[in-house]
C-alpha cells in the first residue's frame, strides 16, 4: 500500500509534489488551532502565498521573456480595488468580482505592452513605471470607488453564492490557487509557447525564423504576468480585507522582482523559496533582532543588497545551494570512500 | 514577374545599401525545384544580407524575391513579416549557431514545428487532450529526423556544451521540421573538421533526395561547394560575378579575380 | 499673452530640472549600456546629505549644493566601483534589475539615516523680476541659467575634449573603444559620478518648492526616463530637447487642463507618441545584425 502511494508519487511529479506542498500548506490553521504556532503567521504565510502567485507570473516575463514589469504593484492594487468594489459597493457575487477584477487590468496591461513591446524590451519598465503612477494617482483621487487616502474595505469570501469563508477557508482558496497557478505555469513552460518564449529570450534571430511572432509572444506573457498581479490583489482583498493607496507603491514591485531574482529566475519552487526569503525573513527574523529590528528600511536594504549579490555571484538564485549543496555531499562522500580504499 | 516554371526561387534586381553604402546591388538569380545553389564571394561580398533579404530579417530597397510556397502559388516574399517566412515553405540557418541553451536537442528540434502547433493557451495551461497530442505526434517527428542524423541517444541532453559539429547538425535538423520547399544554409561547413564536413555533404545531399527540397548555401570552402552544388553564383561588392555549373565558375576569370586578386603583368 | 509667458518660463525651469536628470540616465546608458533607474534615488540621498550639511553647518544653499554634489560624485564612483563594474559580464535586463536593487539599498539607507520626515531646503536666490505682465523669481533665473550652462559645459565637453572623445568611443563600441587605448573603466566610472551630480543638482532645484523627502524624485525619475525614450536613447540632444518639451506639456497641461491630472495626461500622451514613433522624436531606426 505504502509503495503504491510511492510509485504514485514518483510517476506523478512534479503535480505530486504541488499536491503534497498544497495539503502541507493546508495544515498551518489546523496548528494554529492547535496553538501550536502563532495565529499572526498564518497572516504572514498567506501573505507570501499571495506574493508567490504575483511572482510566478512575473517569473514567466523576466525569465523567459526577459522583460521587466514595474507595474505589478498597480496592477495587484487595482484588483483589490474592483474586487472590493463589486462584491462590497455593488452587492455581486465573488467569482463574478475575480473574473472582472483579472480581465480589467489585463487590459490595461496589454493596451501598455501594445504601445511599449514593439521595440527595445526595456521600454516595458519604463512604461509601466508610469502606468502605475497613474494608477496610484486613480486610487486616491478616484474617491467615489476607491475612498483616496483611507481605504476601502472587503469581506471573506462568499462562494457559490452560499458558501461563506472565513480567515481559515480563505487561506485555503489562496492555497488551492498558489497550487492551481504552479500547475498552470508549469504546463505552459513545457508546452509550445513556453518554447518559443525561451527562444525569443535565446535568440531573436532564431525565434523570428522559426516563426515566432516575438511582439505576440511578449504580449502574451506581459498578459499573464498582469492577469496574475491582479489575482493576487483580489485575494489579497479577500483575505487581508483592506487595502489603501501606499500599498501599492514601487517599492512593493521591486520585491517580488527580487522575490524571482533571489529565488531563481525559471524555477517554480525557486520562486516560492523567495518569496518565502524576501517576504517571510523580514517578517519573521529581521524584526526580532535586537538594533537592526528596529531600524525602518532594513528590509529594503536586506532585499536590495541580496538582488546585487545573488546576480553578481549567484545568478541562477538560491534554489540551485540545493543542487551545489548535493554535489559537495557527493565530492565530501567520493573523497571518504577514495580514503578507504 | 517572368516565368516561374520548375522554379522556387526567383531573386531579381535586388538591392540594399546601409548608410549609403551598397550591400547588394541589382542582384539576380533563381534556383531551379530540386536544386542544390551555391552562393560564393569573398569576406564581405554582401552573400549573408542576400540571405537576410531574402528571409525579410532586412527589407530590400528596391527587387523583388518571387517564392513557390507549399502550397505551389508563387509569392511576393518583400514586405512580408519575418515570422511568415517559414509557413511559406522556406527556413534558414544561422552562420553563428542560433540554439537555445536552456533546452534540450529534442526541444530545439520541436521549436522548428512551431508554427504547426495550434493548441490554445487554456488548454496548454491545463495540458488538455490536443496539447498532449501535438506535444507527442511533434515530439516523435524530431526524434525521427535526429534518429537519421545519428543523434538519437543525445535528444535530451541540454544543447550547452555539444561540440560545434553537433549544434550544426541541430540546427540543421531544426530547419527540417516543416518539410520545407526551400532550405537556407549559412555557411553549414564553417568550423568543421574534414570528417564532419564530409558527414555533412552525405546530409546535405541526402536531404535533397529524399525530401525532394531545394537548398541554397553560401560557403567559403570550394571544395565543398564544388562538390555538392549544382549551379553556383558568384557575387562581389554585393554584384554578381557569374551564375554557371561548378566547373563554370572554376574557370571564370573575374571570379579568380574576385578570390585571388589580380595578377599584374 | 502673460499667463502664456508665465508658463513658458515655469516650463524652462521645470524642463532644466528633467534634463539634467534624462541626461545622467543617457550617459549612463551610452556608457554601460543600462537604464539606470536607480538615478533618481541617488538623487535624493545625495539631496538629503546636502540638506544635512546645510542644517547643521548653516552655510549658504550654493555651497550646500555644492558639498551635494561632490557627495554625489563619491557615490556614483562607489557604485561603479562595488557593483557596476563587476557586472561586466551581466545581461542587461539583470544589470537593469541591478539598478532596481540599488533603489532599494538607498531606499532603506535614507531613512535610517536622515529620518523620515521630509526636510526643507532654501531657495539658492531671492527676490523676483516681473515682465510682460508675467513674474519670475530669482532663483528660478538662476536654475534655468545654472542648468543650461551645465548642459552647454557637458555638450561641450562631449564634443570638444578627449573625456567627451572617450566617453562617445565607448558608447559607441566598448570593445573597439578598448582595444583603441580609452580607459574604458574610467570613463563609465566617470559617467557614473557626473550622473549623480546631475541628477542631485536638478533635486535640489526640485527642493525649494517640494521639500526634501524620500519621494521628492519620483516624478522626475519617470519623466526623465520618459524623455530619454521620447528623445531616443540614441542621441544625448534628443533627450534634453525632449525634457524640455515635456516640461512645457507639464505646465501647459496643469494650467489649462487639471494640475491634479497634468502628470498622468502627459504620461499617456508620451506614450501615445511612442505608439505611432516608436524610436522617439529623434532616434534613428537600428537595424540588428543577424
Amino acid at each position: 500500500m505504502n509503495s503504491k502511494l510511492m510509485n504514485f508519487y514518483k510517476s506523478h511529479k512534479p503535480y505530486s509534489q504541488f499536491l503534497l506542498f498544497g495539503i502541507i500548506l493546508s495544515l498551518l490553521p489546523l496548528l494554529v488551532n492547535l496553538g501550536l504556532v502563532k495565529y499572526s503567521l498564518l497572516t504572514t504565510v498567506a501573505s507570501i502565498l499571495i506574493y508567490s502567485i504575483v511572482a510566478l507570473g512575473l517569473n514567466l516575463l523576466l525569465g523567459y521573456s526577459g522583460l521587466i514589469s514595474l507595474g505589478t504593484a498597480g496592477f495587484m492594487g487595482m484588483g483589490t480595488y474592483l474586487t472590493a468594489f463589486i462584491t462590497a459597493d455593488l452587492g455581486l457575487p465573488f467569482e463574478l468580482a475575480l473574473i472582472i477584477s483579472v480581465a480589467v487590468p489585463m487590459l490595461i496591461g496589454v493596451l501598455t505592452g501594445l504601445v511599449s513591446l514593439r521595440i527595445e524590451g526595456y521600454y516595458l519598465a519604463i512604461a509601466t513605471l508610469a502606468i502605475s503612477e497613474i494608477l496610484r494617482k486613480v486610487f486616491v483621487e478616484f474617491d467615489f470607488v476607491t475612498n483616496g487616502f483611507s481605504g476601502k474595505q472587503a469581506q471573506y469570501p462568499k462562494l457559490l453564492g452560499f458558501l461563506q469563508l472565513d480567515r481559515n477557508g480563505t487561506y485555503i482558496l489562496i492555497v488551492f490557487f498558489l497550487i492551481l497557478v504552479m500547475v498552470m505555469m508549469h504546463n505552459l513552460v513545457n508546452s509550445h509557447t513556453g518554447r518559443a518564449l525561451s527562444t525569443m529570450r535565446g535568440s531573436e534571430a532564431a525565434a523570428s525564423a522559426m516563426g515566432i511572432n516575438i511582439y505576440r509572444h511578449r504580449l502574451l506573457s506581459f498578459a499573464i504576468a498582469v492577469s496574475f498581479s491582479a489575482l493576487g490583489g483580489v485575494l489579497y482583498m479577500h483575505f487581508v480585507k483592506y487595502t489603501y493607496p501606499n500599498a501599492w507603491i514601487l517599492m512593493l514591485s521591486l520585491n517580488i522582482l527580487a522575490v524571482i531574482v533571489i529565488g531563481g529566475v525559471r524555477s517554480i519552487s525557486g520562486t516560492i523559496l523567495g518569496a518565502f526569503i524576501v517576504f517571510g525573513v523580514p517578517d519573521l527574523i529581521l524584526k526580532r533582532l535586537p538594533i537592526i529590528g528596529s531600524i525602518d528600511g532594513a528590509a529594503y536594504i536586506f532585499n536590495g543588497l541580496l538582488i546585487i549579490l545573488v546576480i553578481l555571484f549567484y545568478p541562477n538564485g538560491l534554489i540551485n545551494m540545493r543542487f551545489d549543496i548535493q554535489r559537495n555531499f557527493r565530492k565530501l562522500f567520493k573523497r571518504g570512500e577514495d580514503l578507504n580504499g | 514577374m517572368d516565368k516561374m516554371d520548375n522554379k522556387v526561387l526567383k531573386v531579381e534586381n535586388l538591392s540594399i545599401a546601409f548608410g549609403g553604402l551598397k550591400a547588394v546591388d541589382n542582384l539576380s538569380f533563381d534556383i531551379d525545384e530540386g536544386e542544390i545553389f551555391g552562393l560564393i564571394g569573398p569576406n564581405g561580398a554582401g552573400k549573408t544580407t542576400v540571405f537576410n533579404c531574402i528571409t525579410q530579417f532586412y527589407k530590400p530597397d528596391e527587387g523583388d524575391i518571387y517564392f513557390r510556397t507549399n502550397t505551389g502559388e508563387v509569392e511576393n516574399l518583400v514586405g512580408k513579416k519575418t515570422h511568415e517566412i517559414i509557413g511559406k515553405g522556406l527556413v534558414r540557418t544561422f552562420q553563428n549557431i542560433e540554439l537555445i541553451r536552456e533546452l534540450t536537442v529534442v526541444e530545439n528540434i520541436m521549436v522548428g514545428a512551431h508554427v504547426e502547433f495550434k493548441a490554445s493557451l487554456f488548454n496548454q495551461f491545463f495540458r488538455l487532450k490536443k496539447t498532449r497530442q501535438e506535444e507527442s505526434r511533434i515530439r516523435k517527428r524530431a526524434e525521427e529526423i535526429l534518429d537519421h542524423m545519428g543523434l538519437l541517444s543525445i535528444k535530451d541532453m541540454l544543447v550547452a556544451g555539444q561540440p560545434y559539429g553537433v549544434l550544426k547538425k541541430i540546427e540543421l535538423a531544426r530547419a527540417l521540421m516543416l518539410d520545407p520547399k526551400l532550405i537556407i544554409l549559412d555557411e553549414p561547413a564553417a568550423g568543421l573538421n574534414d570528417s564532419e564536413t564530409l558527414s555533412l555533404v552525405n546530409i546535405i545531399k541526402e536531404i535533397k533526395m529524399e525530401r525532394n527540397c531545394s537548398i541554397l548555401l553560401i560557403e567559403h570552402d570550394m571544395k565543398f561547394v564544388n562538390g555538392l552544388c549544382d549551379r553556383i553564383c558568384a557575387i562581389n561588392f554585393g554584384k554578381l560575378l557569374a551564375i554557371g555549373t561548378p566547373e563554370e565558375i572554376q574557370g571564370n576569370e573575374q571570379v579568380q579575380i574576385a578570390y585571388l586578386g589580380k595578377e599584374d603583368d | 499673452m502673460d499667463i502664456f509667458v508665465q508658463i513658458l518660463l515655469n516650463s524652462l525651469e521645470t524642463g532644466g530640472i528633467y534634463a539634467l536628470a534624462a541626461l545622467g540616465i543617457i550617459l549612463i546608458f551610452r556608457t554601460s549600456v543600462t537604464t539606470n533607474f536607480a538615478q533618481g534615488s541617488i538623487s535624493m540621498f545625495s539631496a538629503f546629505l546636502a540638506t544635512i550639511v546645510l542644517i547643521r553647518t548653516g552655510i549658504s544653499p550654493i555651497s550646500a549644493a555644492i558639498v551635494g554634489m561632490l557627495f554625489a560624485l563619491l557615490i556614483g564612483v562607489l557604485v561603479d566601483y562595488f557593483v557596476i563594474s563587476r557586472a561586466q559580464r551581466v545581461n542587461p535586463v539583470s544589470k537593469q534589475i541591478i539598478t532596481l536593487g540599488l533603489i532599494m539599498i538607498f531606499l532603506g539607507l535614507a531613512p535610517m539615516l536622515f529620518g523620515t520626515d521630509p526636510l526643507q531646503f532654501p531657495r539658492f536666490v531671492y527676490g523676483s523680476y516681473s515682465f510682460f505682465g508675467a513674474t519670475i523669481s530669482y532663483n528660478a533665473i538662476f536654475n534655468i541659467v545654472v542648468g543650461l550652462a551645465l548642459m552647454g559645459i557637458l555638450f561641450f565637453a562631449l564634443q570638444k575634449t578627449k573625456w567627451g572623445l572617450s566617453v562617445r568611443a565607448t558608447a559607441s563600441n566598448d570593445v573597439v573603444a578598448r582595444m583603441m587605448g580609452i580607459p574604458t573603466a574610467q570613463v563609465t566610472r566617470a559617467s557614473w559620478a557626473i550622473a549623480a551630480a546631475l541628477g542631485t543638482l536638478s533635486a535640489l532645484m526640485l527642493a525649494p518648492t517640494n521639500s526634501v523627502n524620500l519621494s521628492m524624485m519620483d516624478t522626475v525619475q519617470v519623466t526623465a526616463l520618459l524623455a530619454c525614450i521620447l528623445g531616443g536613447f540614441t542621441s544625448f540632444y534628443g533627450a534634453v530637447i525632449a525634457a524640455y518639451l515635456i516640461g512645457f506639456a507639464s505646465n501647459l497641461l496643469s494650467f489649462y487642463v487639471s494640475s491634479i491630472w497634468s502628470d498622468s495626461i502627459l504620461y499617456l500622451l508620451i506614450l501615445t507618441v511612442i505608439l505611432f514613433k516608436p524610436t522617439g522624436i529623434f532616434g534613428k531606426k537600428v537595424i540588428k545584425k543577424v
